[in-house]
């Protein structure tokens, strides 16, 4: 049989055959790649993925189809591979690739890592595992018509953490709870109270109203005067959401005048808040039974479009509300005492109920409303997928793992794909890889960051959860100060420093200036971080990486000198006269959609329907758009799975 | 009843981040869509791969050829068990599998045969697609599609090669997907429903909640009664007078009992709006050729709907619509209460199908003077009347030709040598060679040195009889003798397609597009 191999090498075709590669996740990119390498003739492929098969994956995903529905992804993506090429050997592991089985060694035993992720910590952690086992890694990236594939090579290139990334979208807590002035803080706050319902009740998602809110702040025998009041409120505040629902069998009326009703005659109380706000309007059950839906909105000119683009009227979406609760209530009694569910948007009750409550809670701020289409590409954080550009990323990808293989490493090139042709009529723009960011946290000699804080209010357990783990990517960072003794701050070890956790800083004497060893050592990664005592935080803000600066353009990537000149001169000048060298371009590169902010991505899908679209102001739209610039981040190709708070 | 219903939320689920693209209207073209594949090679399948996925109605595989082992070899849509078989059977039934709501179709005959007996054949489709077409046949079918109207796409993979080529008389695109598409506010030129409901506002006596809650589209059209009484009615041009616009606007803002601006983010956003709210009412010029375009001025019952719609259009601008194109109807997000809102967007909104349900009188009785009944759906082309494009492609004939060939295109692409037309000039020479030695150069081993040869002399040939004064090197040649998703957006017709050759270098991930 002639595979590809009739246009390789012999070298390149045997080492292909014999050598093993690892594939981080079998979705969108992942079928496109796991059936490009083996036409490519590789043999020996290992895929990993913890997700199962859902119905909103078929329309790219071609190894799966509607029978494997909920099963394993790895394991029907291999079986669906050996029906066509039963000659390949392939292991499938359902699995996060985070998990400590995957550590170094195995990494090593890899010629070649190939993410097919959609999750920045994913991407994060199999950055770092590639660069402490010198594995060469190709990342890539799918949005819409958009996508990216690019090679982190330690030592060589930049990896996947030199540039900053933009931080996620965050949103103030009493924006949330107290005064949302967009629907998306409506949307945020209806995923919230679905949690603090149905699921895992988190005390940093509070839906209730914030009382602390700075800017409501009264004079102190007001604020014990509403003390009291809120105690005889029937002692809402000290009962958790869940259990006060609990306590009324999740009585739907009852749940929705608590919060359309009593919670925002609560708000408006908070007299300051609505001195140049428009106050919100409190919403009665039985008042809303009365209403003719008058304004029933529809999102297009001519009528019609998609069942889910309509805009239910308030007594629609109030209806829905107690619908979806309802169903909600059910499910959580099936699964037994203690149980929880979990928030997914493809989960027509859990997506019911957030745009009914997300509308409603539009409707009391005195927003416009939007369809549950609009609603679920919001807080799902949806990007659009299709299978031709998996596919043309996936090419690319194993274009670029053929040059690692030859050892071409210089030849690797970051690729982005367009969604039209640019003014120099690329459709796909080659760029030169950039040499590795000398300050970079994570692949630096010696990794160093500085981290703003105050000492006498960060607890230990926000160093670990929100500072290590979320901010610099550890799966179980150990913690040493540097104070001459050695003090073991966070151990990794199950129990270990629990004790520690609801202590702050302070009480281990650490202070502005002092030093934090942190060993992550499935990573086997050491980070040095700083501490600065700041007492002026923004509320809401706990801590701030010094220098880190995401909504700012990232430093202008240098160029090598070999590509210099053709980059800054006219780009018809005579090449070198062999036939695999590479125009590159370094200035229209196109701004491809950032993972897990919602609104750049989103928006620009939504505009594209031409419905009725409330766009974000200053959306920054991705392709041929004026503005242009290089961020080093590659989107989501899928079903994310990332929480947008 | 019930049935579609579930029918119809299975195939949201199952599309969803597809409809998140194109939505449902595009959807609803892709279903409606019929495409034809000419060979299942390795490149054909993966194409209708990529078709059948995301739901096109039906697709009809035209293959002579059975399989053998080295298509199963390259083809992952084809197993061992295959081989031997007929290759559009094999491959229909393979592709069949990935989408149940899909209608695939075979026919079990080469495409110079059903050329021979039947070419109206090939008359049904929305779209062809020909894989590794030998040079004759290609031009003999695209001569039958170009006459047919039916868009042709010519695929070659050779080696690390690709090559795309898109022959079609005319396309025409009613959603191009601008990414600057200016908002259509006429706020310049207000319609009298949009004066009136200006007029139901008085800045002067409201409120601070109303004043902070005015939609920005209302200041800036106070501001601009304003400014044009005192300013002769000219609108603000040039950066000086829009900044001066400006300030009018920012003295508007209320102020408290201290004289201290209040924090009024309607008029910020108003601020920061005025450019491309004062952007003048016109109809753009690439819209203006297609209402002038000669083609279709006489309508008869087989003009295309497009064209009836561009001429009613064109009869709407130059009757109601005072030189003006249909209101769209929508406006951008704003700060502003629900109410005002609402109110506001259905001025537009009502505007905007009003002007459409005029257009469709002009629709109807340009139909019913040929004799047809109105079936159009005519209000997304009113809504998207800015953003009609048209498509026209060079035939396959004139490229070939030697009278017509675009000479200057191909060599001062050869100035650089390194252009991928030389790769251009390299598959047109492979397609010489196989119609000579009804083989491609090179997949004997033991004749690759004489094939290098060979080929060579096809492309001084090739370059003699174009007579093309371009140098082809050497390495090229070697290349080749060692070798042995664009319809998307045809079907839809949204966005506009490359027009219209496409070339991709695997060897060098580049890609360029050519007129040819």
């Amino acid at each position: 049989m002639v595979q590809l191999v009739g246009s390789l090498r012999k070298e390149l075709a045997d080492s292909v055959s014999s050598c093993r590669v690892l594939v981080v996740g079998a979705g969108g990119i992942g079928c496109e790649l796991l059936k490009n390498l083996v036409l490519t003739g590789f043999k020996n492929i290992e895929v990993i993925d913890l997700d199962t098969i859902d119905v909103s994956n078929l329309n790219r995903q071609f190894l799966f189809q509607k029978k494997h529905v909920g099963k394993s992804k790895a394991q029907v993506a291999k079986e669906s591979v050996l029906q066509f090429c039963p000659e390949a050997n392939i292991t499938a592991y359902h699995d996060s690739i985070m998990n400590p089985d995957y550590n170094v060694e195995f990494f090593k035993n890899f010629m070649l890592v190939m993410n097919a992720l959609d999750n920045r910590a994913a991407r994060n952690h199999v950055n770092r595992m590639c660069l402490a086992a010198n594995i060469p890694l190709i990342e890539s990236g799918t949005a819409g018509y958009l996508g990216q594939v690019t090679v982190i090579k330690k030592g060589l290139t930049e990896c996947y953490e030199c540039q900053p990334k933009p931080t996620q979208k965050t949103f103030p807590g009493c924006t949330i709870r107290n005064t949302p002035s967009e629907p998306i803080h409506c949307i945020v706050w209806a995923k919230y109270l679905y949690n603090q319902l149905f699921g895992e009740e988190d005390a940093d998602q509070e839906v209730s109203p914030d009382t602390a809110d700075p800017e409501a702040s009264w004079d102190p025998a007001q604020t014990a005067a509403r003390a009291g009041a809120s105690n005889q409120d029937g002692d809402i505040k000290r009962v958790s959401t869940k259990d006060w629902a609990r306590s009324t069998g999740y009585d739907p009326v009852k749940i929705f005048n608590k919060l359309f009703k009593d919670d925002i005659m609560y708000l408006l109380t908070m007299d300051k808040l609505w001195k140049k706000r428009k106050a919100p309007q409190p919403l009665d059950w039985a008042v809303v039974q009365e209403m003719a839906d008058a304004f029933l909105q529809s999102d297009e000119v001519s009528g019609q479009g998609l069942r889910d683009q309509q805009v239910l009227g308030v007594k629609g979406y109030a209806q829905l509300f107690c619908n979806s609760v309802e169903t909600l209530r059910s499910q959580l009694a099936e699964k037994g005492e203690g149980a929880q569910l979990v928030w997914d948007k493809d989960d027509p009750p859990a997506m019911d109920f957030v745009t009914a409550a997300a509308n409603l809670r539009m409707h009391v701020f005195s927003m416009n409303m939007k369809s549950r289409f609009d609603v679920k590409s919001m807080a799902g954080n949806i990007i659009p997928a299709i299978a031709t550009t998996n596919a043309v990323i996936a090419g690319l990808i194993v274009l670029e793992a053929l040059k690692i293989l030859s050892g071409d490493l210089e030849q690797c090139r970051t690729v982005f794909l367009n969604k039209q042709p640019n003014p120099r009529k690329k459709l796909l723009v080659p760029c030169a890889l950039d040499p590795p960011n000398t300050n970079c946290y994570v692949c630096a000699s010696k990794p160093e960051v500085t981290v703003k804080l105050n000492v006498h209010k960060t607890l230990v357990q926000s160093l670990q959860d929100k500072i290590l783990k979320e901010k610099f990517g550890m799966v179980a960072p150990d913690v040493q100060i540097e104070d001459g003794k050695g003090t073991i701050l966070i151990s990794s070890e199950e129990g270990e420093t629990d004790a520690n956790n609801s202590k702050c800083l302070s009480e281990f004497g650490i202070r502005n200036g002092s030093r934090l060893q942190v060993d992550d050592f499935l990573q086997d990664y050491t980070l040095l971080v700083n501490l600065l005592h700041c007492e002026d935080l923004e509320k809401d803000v706990e801590f701030e990486v010094v220098g880190d600066a995401p909504d700012k353009a990232p430093p202008a990537p240098n160029v090598p000198e070999e590509d210099k000149n053709i980059a800054n001169g006219n780009q018809d000048s005579a090449l070198p006269s062999t036939s695999s060298k590479v125009p590159i371009e370094k200035d229209d590169v196109l701004i491809v959609d950032s993972d897990e902010e919602p609104s750049s991505s989103t928006m620009e899908a939504a505009v594209e329907m031409g419905g009725v679209k409330r766009k974000l102001e200053d959306v920054e739209t991705g392709g041929a758009g004026s503005k242009r610039k290089r961020l080093f981040e590659l989107p989501i190709n899928d079903d994310d799975i990332i929480a947008l708070d | 009843m019930a049935q579609s219903a579930a029918g119809k939320s299975n195939k949201e689920q199952k599309y969803d981040r597809q409809l998140r693209l194109w939505g449902d209207h595009g959807q609803e073209a892709l279903e409606n869509a019929h495409v034809c594949l000419i060979n299942a090679t390795a490149t054909g399948t993966e194409i209708l791969k990529n078709l059948v996925l995301p739901g096109i109605g039906a697709f009809t595989i035209v293959d002579g050829h059975k399989v053998t082992g080295e298509d199963v070899g390259n083809n992952f849509f084809l197993s061992i068990s295959s081989i031997g078989k007929n290759r559009a059977q094999a491959a229909t039934e393979l592709l069949q599998e990935l989408n149940s709501d899909v209608s695939g179709n075979f026919v079990e005959e080469s495409p110079d045969k059903l050329l021979d007996n039947d070419p109206e054949f090939f008359h049904r489709f929305s779209l062809v697609i020909g894989v590794q077409l030998i040079e004759s046949t290609c031009l003999r079918l695209a001569g039958v599609l170009w006459n047919a109207g039916v868009p042709f796409l010519v695929c070659k993979t050779y080696g690390l090669v690709g090559y795309m080529r898109l022959a079609v008389k005319e396309h025409t695109v009613v959603e191009s997907h601008p990414d600057n598409a200016l908002e259509d506010l006429r706020l310049d030129q207000p319609f009298a429903e949009l004066k009136n409901h200006i007029q139901s506002y008085d800045l002067d006596n409201m409120d601070k909640k109303d004043h902070s809650h005015t939609p920005w589209i209302i200041v800036v059209a106070k501001y601009l009664e304003k400014w044009y009484n005192e300013h002769n009615y000219q609108l603000p041009k040039n950066y000086k007078e829009k900044e001066a616009f400006r300030q009018l606007i920012r003295e508007g803002i209320l102020k408290n009992e201290n004289g201290v601006a209040e924090d009024e983010e309607n008029f910020e956003e108003a601020i920061k709006n005025v450019n491309t709210a004062l952007n003048p009412t016109k109809i753009p010029s690439t819209v203006q050729d297609i209402l002038n375009a000669e083609g279709w001025k006489n309508i008869t019952a087989q003009t295309p709907a497009f064209w009836v719609m561009a001429r009613a259009v064109k009869e709407f601008v130059e009757n109601e619509g005072e030189g003006k194109l249909p209101v769209r109807g929508t406006i951008p997000d704003m700060i502003a209460d629900s109410e005002k809102f609402i109110n506001l967007q259905n001025v537009y909104r009502e505007k905007a199908m009003q002007d459409a349900s005029v257009v469709s009188k002009h629709v109807e009785s340009l139909l019913q003077s040929v004799g047809k009944v109105c079936v159009y759906k005519s209000k997304k082309k009113c809504k998207n009347a800015a953003f009609l494009r048209v498509v026209r492609c060079r035939s396959l004939a004139d490229e070939c030709s030697v009278e017509l060939v675009n000479k200057d295109e191909i060599t001062s692409c050869m100035d650089n040598p390194d252009s991928e037309m030389v790769l251009y000039l390299m598959l047109r020479s492979v397609d010489r060679f196989f119609q000579q030695h009804s083989r491609y150069p090179g997949v004997y081993n033991y004749q690759v040195e004489e094939d290098i040869g060979k080929l060579k002399l096809c492309v001084n040939s090739l370059l003699q009889e174009y007579g093309l004064n371009v140098n082809v090197k050497d390495d090229y040649i070697h290349e080749f003798c060692r070798y042995g998703a664009n319809a998307i957006k045809m079907i839809t017709h949204q966005f506009v397609p490359f027009n219209n050759t496409f070339i991709y270098n695997a060897m060098s991930q580049t890609s360029a597009t050519f007129q040819l």
